[in-house]
C-alpha cells in the first residue's frame, strides 16, 4: 500500500490510498479539509457528559473530517474500549454510550441519552452488537423499526416512539443530523495519573523541606494572611498543617459569622512529621476584613508587617494596637517583619465584594508595596465552584470556567494573573487527598519565592542592622 | 488489552518539555489494532497533527522514540524526531532533530527519506527499526544496527500550533535559550569602560517596565519572579525609582547589566513621571545606592496601545526623546504585551520575522521616534502564567542581548 501526496493546493491535498480490505482492493480519495479535529461539545456540554458516564473524553472519530460511512467509523473507532457515540442535530445533542465499545461480534449494553441544555435523560437500550445501532441499506433493514437507528450516509436519526418520550425528544420519526462524533472514554485518575500526583507531591514536599530563604537572612519566613471576613484564611492554616501532619487537622478555629471567627492575630509554626523539624515558614492568621466598622482596623495593617504585633494579640475592629500593649512588639527584627503577604478570596464570591470592600483590598495593597511587600493572591473553594469536580484539580489552572474568573479578579482588582493562586481548603474531609495536597503545596511554593524576592530586595544597609541586632 | 497508553509520566513529561504543554489522545496501539501500517493508518488518517512513539530498551533503560507529524501544507514536510532516555536514578535525556524529510508508507515498512536516503523506518514484520547515522548522531543514540522495538503508539497531538514552523523553533528553543544565557553571563561592556550597563526602562502606566525585569530575573532564576510589585491601576504602581542588578541563578554572583525602573508616564499633566527628573536620571544625578549614568533608555509601550496613544502622551515621549537624543544616549523601543511572541523570531530564532517587523505599529514607532527596526523590539512579559516556557525566555534574552548592543555602540561612541 502507498501513500502519495499529489496535487497540493492551498487548501486541500488529494491522498490516494489504495488499500487492501478484507482481501479486497478499495480505492479511496480523501480529501484532505484544513478542518481541525476538535470536537463540536463546548465545555460545559463536555463536563456534564463525562461527569454522568464518568471518565474524559478522547476524540476518535469526527463524520465530517473522516466521512458519513460506518465502514470509517469502524475502521477508527473499533477495539477501542469504552465509547460515547455523539449526534448533532439541529435542536438536540443526542447519543449512546457503550461499555465495551465498537467490538465485531461483541454484545453489550448500551446506554442512549439525550442532552438538554444541563439535563440529562436516558435510557438502555436491550443487549445488542454496537453495529445494530446503525442502519444499513439492505433491502430487508429497510422495513425494520429502529428504537435508535443511525444513518451515517443519509445523515438521518431513526427514533422510536417510545425511545423518543424516553429521552425527553419531540417526537419525531427521523432527525437529519449534521454531524457526528466517537470519543474514546479515559479513566482520569487511572493509575497513570495517580503516579503523577503522587511524584508531583512528593518533589513539591521535599522542596519545601530543604528550603532555606534567601541569603539566610532569617530562619523562618513570615507569610500574613489577608482577606474579607469567611474567605478561608484560617482553613488555609488548618490545611497547610494537614498536609505536612499526614491527616486532617482542625487546630484554627474556623466558621461563617458575619463578625469573623478569629479574633486573635495568630502565629502557626508547622512541624514536619516527617523528622519531627519546624518547616522555614510561619503563616500568620489575622482578623478578616469587614465592612464598615467591623473587621480588621486599617492602621493596624502596618504595624503587623512590620512586626510589632506578637502572636495572640486580641484584635479590637474599633481601634488599632498601641506601643503600650502587652503584645507589642518594641523593636521588631527582620525575623518579626512580614515577609510575603497574600490576599484570601473565596472565588465564589468575586463578584460580589461591595466597592467599600475593592477600595480597602486597593488601599491594603498600596500599603504593602509602600513596605515593598510582595503579595500574592489565594483563591479558595475552587472545587465548589459550578460544574467543576475532583477531577479536574489536576489541571485546575486551564478549565474555561475558572480561566474566566482569574480574568475577573484581574480585572477586579489590579492583579496580574501569575499573582493569582488556586486552593481548595480541608473543610469536610477526615483523610487526606494527593490532588488537594498538590494544589496547597504548589501555592506554598509562591509564596516562599515572593518572601525570597522580598529579601533580596531589601537594602543592605537595613539588613545588616536587622542581623547585628540579633 | 486495554487501550490505554504505556506512556509513563517521565516520557509525557520529556515530551512536553520538548513541546509545551501539549496533550497527546491515544489513537492507536500496536499491540491492540495490529502492528501494520495499514491498521495504523485506518485509525490515524485524517486525524490533524500526530505524535508517534516507539518504546524500546536499550542497556536496560527504557526509551522512547518518535516523530512528530504536523498538518502543513508543504508537500516536503519538515519531521522532527525526538529520542528520550530515563535513567534509573530519575534522570532524562532527551534530544530532538529536524530535518526537511519525504514519507513513503507501504504495507511492509513506513520509512522516511531526506534527498533520497532513508534515515527512519519502522518495520513491523519483524518489530524493528531502522535509523540512519545521520539521524543517530544527532538524537546522540548509541546503538548500531537495526534493533528492535516492543510496540509503538500514535496520538494525536493537541494544543500544539499547526505550523510546522512552530514545532520547530519550540524544540530548538532550550537550546538556543541556553546558548543566550551564556552569551549574558560572559557579557562585559565595550572596552571594559564600565563595570556594568544600565538600561533605564520608561513608558506610558501600565506598559509592562517593571513586568519586563521581573521577566528577565525570573529567566535567569529559573522560575517566575516577582520583585517588582506590578498590576493594574488608575495611577504607576511603581512609584520609586529603582535601580536592579541581575543575579546570575540562585546567589550568583551579578551580571554586568543592571535595569532602572521607572514611574510610568501618566496621561494627566502633573501626574506620573515628572519630565523635569529625566535629564537627572540620564545623567546619574538620582540618588539610589549608584551614582553613574544612563547607557541605554527602552521605551517600553504597550504594542495594542499604539494607535491609540493619546497627542499628550507622544509629546511628552518626543520631549523625553529629545533629552536622550542630547545626551547621545542609546536607545531602543521594547513593545509589550505581543501575543502572538512566537511568530516574532524566525524559524532559527536568531533575527526577527519580517511579518512582524512590517506591522504597523513597529513603522508607527520608527516613525515616531526615529529609530531603527532592528531595535524595535517585541516581547510578552510573563505576567499571566506561573510557569516558564522557553520559547518565551529566547525571546527575552534575545531582547535583552539588542539593548546590550545598542549599549555598546553609545559606548563606542564616546569620546
Amino acid at each position: 500500500m502507498e501513500i502519495r501526496g499529489i496535487n497540493t493546493s492551498f487548501e486541500t491535498v488529494h491522498i490516494i490510498c489504495f488499500s487492501i480490505f478484507n482481501g479486497k482492493c478499495i480505492l479511496f480519495s480523501t480529501r484532505l479539509r484544513s478542518m481541525a479535529v476538535t470536537t463540536c461539545l463546548t465545555w460545559m456540554q463536555e463536563k456534564i457528559l463525562q461527569n454522568h458516564f464518568g471518565g474524559k473524553f478522547n476524540l476518535l472519530y469526527k463524520a465530517s473530517v473522516h466521512k458519513f460511512s460506518l465502514e470509517h467509523l469502524l475502521q477508527v473507532c473499533s477495539n477501542q474500549g469504552p465509547t460515547v457515540t455523539v449526534i448533532y442535530s439541529k435542536d438536540h445533542v443526542t447519543g449512546a454510550f457503550m461499555q465495551e465499545g465498537y467490538q465485531e461480534g461483541k454484545t453489550s449494553f448500551i446506554t442512549l441519552f439525550a442532552l438538554q441544555e444541563t439535563k440529562i435523560l436516558e435510557c438502555k437500550m436491550k443487549l445488542c452488537v454496537p453495529s445494530m445501532l446503525f442502519v444499513t441499506w439492505t433491502g430487508w433493514h429497510r422495513q425494520k423499526k429502529y428504537e435508535f437507528g443511525i444513518d451515517l450516509t443519509g445523515r438521518k436519526l431513526h427514533i422510536s416512539a417510545n425511545t423518543s418520550k424516553e429521552l425527553g425528544l419531540l417526537q419525531c420519526e427521523s432527525i437529519s443530523f449534521e454531524e457526528c462524533e466517537v470519543f474514546q472514554c479515559e479513566d482520569i485518575l487511572n493509575k497513570r495519573k495517580m503516579e503523577e500526583v503522587t511524584e508531583l507531591r512528593e518533589s513539591l514536599w521535599s522542596s519545601m523541606r530543604t528550603y532555606k530563604p534567601y541569603g539566610d537572612l532569617v530562619h523562618q519566613i513570615r507569610i500574613l494572611l489577608l482577606g474579607p471576613i469567611g474567605a478561608g484564611k484560617s482553613s488555609f492554616v488548618n490545611s497547610v498543617k494537614s498536609v505536612f501532619q499526614g491527616r486532617v487537622v482542625h487546630q484554627a478555629l474556623v466558621g461563617s459569622d458575619t463578625t469573623g471567627i478569629s479574633q486573635k492575630y495568630r502565629t502557626y509554626s508547622i512541624k514536619d512529621e516527617k523528622d519531627g523539624n519546624s518547616l522555614p515558614f510561619i503563616l500568620c492568621d489575622s482578623l478578616g476584613l469587614g465592612e464598615g466598622e467591623e473587621g480588621l482596623c486599617m492602621d493596624d495593617v502596618p504595624q503587623i508587617l512590620k512586626g510589632h504585633v506578637s502572636d495572640r494579640y486580641q484584635f479590637n475592629p474599633m481601634k488599632p494596637i498601641t506601643p503600650g500593649h502587652d503584645n507589642y512588639v518594641d523593636s521588631p527584627l527582620l525575623k518579626d517583619r512580614i515577609h510575603c503577604a497574600a490576599f484570601v478570596f473565596n472565588v465564589n464570591c468575586i463578584e460580589y465584594l461591595s466597592d467599600e470592600m475593592v477600595a480597602k483590598i486597593r488601599r491594603v495593597r498600596r500599603k504593602l508595596i509602600e513596605c515593598g511587600l510582595v503579595h500574592l493572591v489565594l483563591l479558595t473553594h475552587v472545587d465548589s465552584m459550578d460544574l467543576i469536580t475532583k477531577d479536574d484539580l489536576i489541571d485546575i489552572y486551564r478549565c474555561p470556567p475558572v480561566k474566566s474568573q482569574l480574568e475577573a479578579v484581574h480585572k477586579a482588582l489590579g492583579f496580574p494573573l501569575s499573582d493569582i493562586l488556586l486552593v481548595s481548603n480541608y473543610t469536610s474531609e477526615w483523610e487526606l487527598d494527593p490532588l488537594k495536597d498538590n494544589l496547597i503545596l504548589f501555592a506554598l511554593r509562591h509564596m516562599l519565592w515572593a518572601a525570597d524576592d522580598f529579601l533580596e530586595d531589601l537594602p543592605l544597609e537595613e539588613t545588616r542592622e536587622m542581623l547585628l541586632a540579633v | 488489552m486495554a487501550v490505554t497508553t504505556r506512556l509513563t509520566w517521565k516520557e509525557e513529561k520529556s515530551l512536553q518539555q520538548l513541546l509545551g504543554n501539549v496533550s497527546l489522545r491515544l489513537l492507536y496501539k500496536s499491540r491492540v489494532h495490529g502492528d501494520s501500517p495499514e491498521n495504523m493508518l485506518r485509525k490515524c488518517a485524517l486525524q490533524g497533527s500526530t505524535i508517534t512513539v516507539i518504546y524500546f530498551h536499550n542497556s536496560q533503560q527504557d526509551c522512547i522514540l518518535g516523530y512528530l507529524t504536523v498538518i502543513d501544507y508543504d508537500f516536503i514536510k519538515p519531521k522532527v524526531f525526538f529520542y528520550s532516555s530515563f535513567e534509573k536514578d530519575e534522570t532524562s535525556k532527551t534530544k530532538a532533530a529536524c530535518l526537511n524529510t519525504t514519507q513513503k508508507i507501504t504495507d511492509e515498512e513506513l520509512a522516511f527519506y531526506s534527498s533520497d536516503n532513508k534515515i527512519f523506518s519502522v518495520i513491523p514484520k519483524n518489530s524493528r527499526l531502522f535509523i540512519h547515522d545521520v539521524l543517530r548522531e544527532r538524537l546522540g543514540l548509541n546503538l548500531y544496527g537495526n534493533f528492535k522495538y516492543s510496540e509503538w503508539e500514535v496520538f494525536r497531538l493537541e494544543g500544539i500550533k499547526d505550523v510546522a514552523g512552530y514545532v520547530r523553533k519550540r524544540t530548538r528553543a532550550t537550546e538556543r535559550r541556553n546558548e543566550l544565557l551564556e552569551d549574558l553571563r560572559a557579557y562585559k561592556p565595550y572596552a571594559d569602560l564600565v563595570s556594568e550597563i544600565r538600561i533605564l526602562l520608561l513608558g506610558p502606566v501600565g506598559s509592562g517596565k517593571s513586568s519586563f525585569f521581573n521577566s528577565v530575573k525570573s529567566v535567569f532564576q529559573g522560575h517566575v519572579t516577582r520583585q517588582a510589585a506590578v498590576g493594574a491601576d488608575l495611577t504607576s504602581i511603581t512609584e520609586l525609582y529603582r535601580v536592579y542588578p541581575i543575579k546570575d541563578g540562585e546567589d550568583g554572583k551579578s551580571l554586568s547589566f543592571m535595569l532602572c525602573d521607572s514611574m510610568g508616564l501618566d496621561e494627566k499633566k502633573g501626574a506620573g513621571l515628572c519630565l523635569d527628573d529625566i535629564p537627572y536620571i540620564l545623567k546619574g544625578c538620582i540618588p539610589d545606592r549608584y551614582q553613574e549614568r544612563i547607557h541605554c533608555v527602552a521605551y517600553v509601550l504597550d504594542i495594542n496601545s499604539i494607535s491609540n496613544l493619546s497627542s499628550n502622551m507622544v509629546a511628552k515621549l518626543k520631549q523625553v526623546h529629545k533629552e536622550v537624543l542630547n545626551c547621545g544616549i542609546a536607545h531602543v523601543a521594547l513593545l509589550t504585551k505581543v501575543n502572538n511572541y512566537d511568530e516574532v523570531l524566525q524559524d532559527d530564532l536568531l533575527n526577527m520575522n519580517k511579518s512582524m517587523t512590517s506591522k504597523t505599529q513597529v513603522m508607527n514607532i520608527q516613525r515616531m521616534l526615529n529609530i531603527p527596526i532592528s531595535n524595535i523590539l517585541m516581547v510578552e512579559n510573563y505576567a499571566s502564567e506561573l510557569t516558564l516556557n522557553p520559547l518565551k525566555d529566547v525571546l527575552i534574552l534575545s531582547v535583552l542581548k539588542q539593548m546590550l548592543r545598542a549599549a555598546d555602540d553609545f559606548l563606542q561612541d564616546l569620546p
